[in-house]
């Protein structure tokens, strides 16, 4: 019943989790900053102001 | 030798028929090409002719030959409004309205049946199974074939009597239009006749391609049908090829291809598709709840759950036609966007709201309870109350109205239109941040749903998790983040917020479904599927599907159509009647139910018939036997 991924140490799993995270905040970030420029618009409009 | 000659003939036969049906379908196309055309050279004038009149066409705005007479003026007479001591325009609603419904159902089917049957032939294995699946689905559409033409003689026959002058106009201008569109469902109906009573005939070797092609054939003669009905009501929306007057000025193209036509064939293709699916799954539900056998209810299980996901993969690209569609409305009329989302019609989209998030509820509900079906589900039963809570607060925030109906001693109570709490819930930032957690969860519920049986083999089955876990929480954090940041900055920065956000919700579907399969590929099983040991509480939610889908339609259908206001023909013909006004949202919504209820009432006989046609036993799987299931899933 044991997932073979599970042969994996569980600090290693939090590592990779963690990884994960900063990257699709990353990934999520830069989506919002184009789909904002596709339409001419500023994601970023608040912090500037 | 004489086996070889009968497949020959039988080759030579089939050839014979698909060419006929190419030729039927190419017909009304050739004929109706001279009075397409526009610009064929007028014949010489003579001397004493009078000369050709001119005008402007109110849409693309060139000049044309005057051809046709002016929009009548219609006065409150019998002359122009026969009626019969009640309201004609609501007998011309039933009528319309069941008409759509069949229409839409035996447009949809044969697209499903086509999909499946070529599933049929490309996985020799699972063959016969798709087969009779494909089989199933062409013969409850039979039955309601015929009720679909019988519906359409009524509304005719409705117009003719009730609204005489009007449709006197109105055929005038698509004369050509009428006569393709009878053409055409001639060469529709002889096509469906044959492709039905000639399955048995044609299911072996290459006359089973000629059969698979004859389906795609039908397909696009009912595309083309529905096309054309489209352009009569995108005319009377967003009238084009006349002048102001209403004079047709001979260009049949410009009448057809007005501004909304196109819009309004996307919306409706995808939206016949996730109806006909949920038709066909309540149907399976159906039988699935008077079945004898466990056999049976192993077939009907699994019907249910492949119309179901058919359905539902056309019911995610809709609202995009949807948004299409609005905003092409916007482009042509300002006025007419803002009646429909922010005027007279905008508690009706409230209403649309509450259906929308029924639908997704039932959807989620159906994939929990399909679960129970699979060894190994129990893993993850303890995040369904976690699921189940955001979908209901998301459902509660999606259908907060921003402003209430109310007296003035409500209205002083509560200190103006917007309740001080609730009424941040009201505004579109916290509703797009809602339908997106909505959807983005039910991504989820399909996600846990395709592993539920499996456990991933692949060596970097923790990354990939890992991965899916980031997608998802991050995916969840940028569309609440969206949705608080639109209260923040101004209303035309703030309206460009809803695409990052879709975009969240779509990179979730597509970047973790794909993802998903890849990582079941070679998967571990718990164990097999047993088909048929769902609830009967899942089949129900598919019969809840059906009637949030048939209810919604009629709404939409009603939003669409009352939009037009006291105008048969937009700005070009005037509705006199006695009943141009907009009824109220109550008096619709009964409307609606009761066309709903009409329509369940008559295509459950069309069940009924289905069952007792019957004759070929279902190809059943032994209960805890696997069978096919679309792509991508398990």
């Amino acid at each position: 019943m044991a997932e073979k991924g599970s042969q994996v140490s569980t600090r290693m799993k939090i590592a990779i989790a963690v990884i994960s995270l900063i990257l699709a905040t990353g990934y999520f970030t830069f989506l919002d900053w184009g789909a904002m420029k596709i339409q001419g618009l500023d994601y970023f409009y608040m912090f500037r102001k | 030798m004489a086996t070889v000659t009968k497949q020959a003939r039988k080759k030579i036969w089939a050839f014979l028929a698909l060419g006929t049906f190419v030729g039927l379908l190419l017909l009304p196309l050739f004929l109706s090409l001279p009075a397409g055309a526009g610009d064929t050279p007028a014949p010489a004038a003579s001397p004493d002719a009078k000369p050709v009149e001119k005008s402007r066409d109110v849409w693309y705005k060139t000049e044309g030959p005057v051809v046709g007479a002016p929009a009548p003026k219609t006065t409150d007479s019998p002359k122009d409004y026969p009626r019969y001591n009640f309201e004609s325009r609501v007998i011309l609603w039933v009528a319309l309205q069941q008409h759509l419904y069949y229409g839409s159902f035996v447009l949809a089917v044969p697209i499903f049946c086509m999909i499946v049957e070529y599933l049929g032939v490309i996985t020799k294995a699972l063959s016969r199974k798709y087969d009779q699946l494909a089989y199933d689905f062409v013969k409850i559409s039979l039955t309601a074939y015929s009720i679909t033409a019988l519906l359409g003689g009524i509304v005719i026959f409705t117009f003719l009597t009730l609204y005489p002058t009007f449709f006197g106009y109105l055929s005038s201008i698509f004369r050509p239009v009428m006569a393709t569109y009878a053409l055409l469902f001639i060469a529709e109906s002889g096509t469906l006749y044959i492709y039905y009573y000639a399955w048995d005939r044609m299911k072996e070797g290459f006359l089973k391609w000629i059969h698979v092609a004859m389906s795609v054939i039908l397909n696009v003669i009912g595309t083309v049908l529905m096309m054309l009905a489209n352009s009569w009501i995108a005319f009377m929306q967003s009238p084009a090829g006349v002048d102001a007057d209403g004079r047709y000025l001979g260009n049949v193209w410009h009448v057809i291809h007005t501004t909304l036509w196109n819009p309004i064939n996307v919306h409706r293709l995808l939206g016949n598709m996730a109806f006909g699916g949920g038709v066909v799954a309540a149907y399976a539900a159906y039988r699935f709840l008077t079945a004898k056998s466990d056999e049976e209810r192993a077939h009907y299980d699994w019907m249910g759950y492949v119309a179901m996901f058919i359905g539902i993969c056309f019911l995610i690209p809709l609202p995009f036609a949807g948004y299409w569609l609005m905003r092409e409305v916007y482009a042509y009329r300002q006025q007419m966007g803002i009646t429909l989302m922010g005027g007279l019609l905008a508690w009706l989209f409230i209403i649309q709201a509450v259906m929308i998030g029924a639908l997704f509820l039932t959807a989620n509900y159906y994939l929990w309870q399909g679960m129970d079906r699979m060894p190994g589900a129990e893993r993850f039963q303890k995040y369904i109350k976690y699921m189940v809570f955001v979908l209901i607060m998301c459902f509660i925030v999606w259908l907060t109205p921003h402003t209430m109906v109310m007296t003035p001693a409500e209205l002083k109570a509560m200190g103006g239109q917007q309740h001080p709490v609730l009424g941040n819930y009201g505004v579109m930032s916290a509703k797009n941040g809602a339908i997106n957690t909505i959807i983005t969860t039910t991504v989820l519920s399909f996600i846990i749903y395709q592993r539920a049986n499996k456990i991933p083999t692949v060596k970097w089955a923790p990354y990939g998790n890992a991965f899916l876990f980031g997608l998802f929480t991050m995916a969840y954090v940028n569309i609440i983040w969206l949705a608080i940041y639109g209260y923040y900055i101004p209303a035309n920065v703030r309206v460009g917020l809803s695409v990052p956000q879709v975009a969240s919700t779509l990179s979730c579907l597509f970047i973790g479904v794909i993802l998903n399969s890849i990582m079941l590929k070679g998967a571990k099983d718990v164990g097999p599927i047993v088909w048929g040991q769902i609830s009967v509480r899942g089949q129900y939610a598919l019969i809840m599907l059906a009637t949030s889908f048939t209810w919604m339609m009629g709404l939409m259908g009603y939003i669409r159509s009352s939009v037009r206001l006291f105008w048969h023909v937009n700005e070009i013909m005037r509705d006199n009647s006695p009943w141009a006004f907009t009824h109220t949202i109550g008096f619709g919504a009964n409307m609606i139910s009761f066309n709903v209820l009409f329509f369940w009432l008559t295509i459950l006989f069309v069940f009924w018939l289905g069952a007792l046609a019957s004759k070929k036993a279902p190809a059943t799987a032994p209960v805890g036997q696997k069978v096919p299931v679309p792509a991508g899933s398990h």
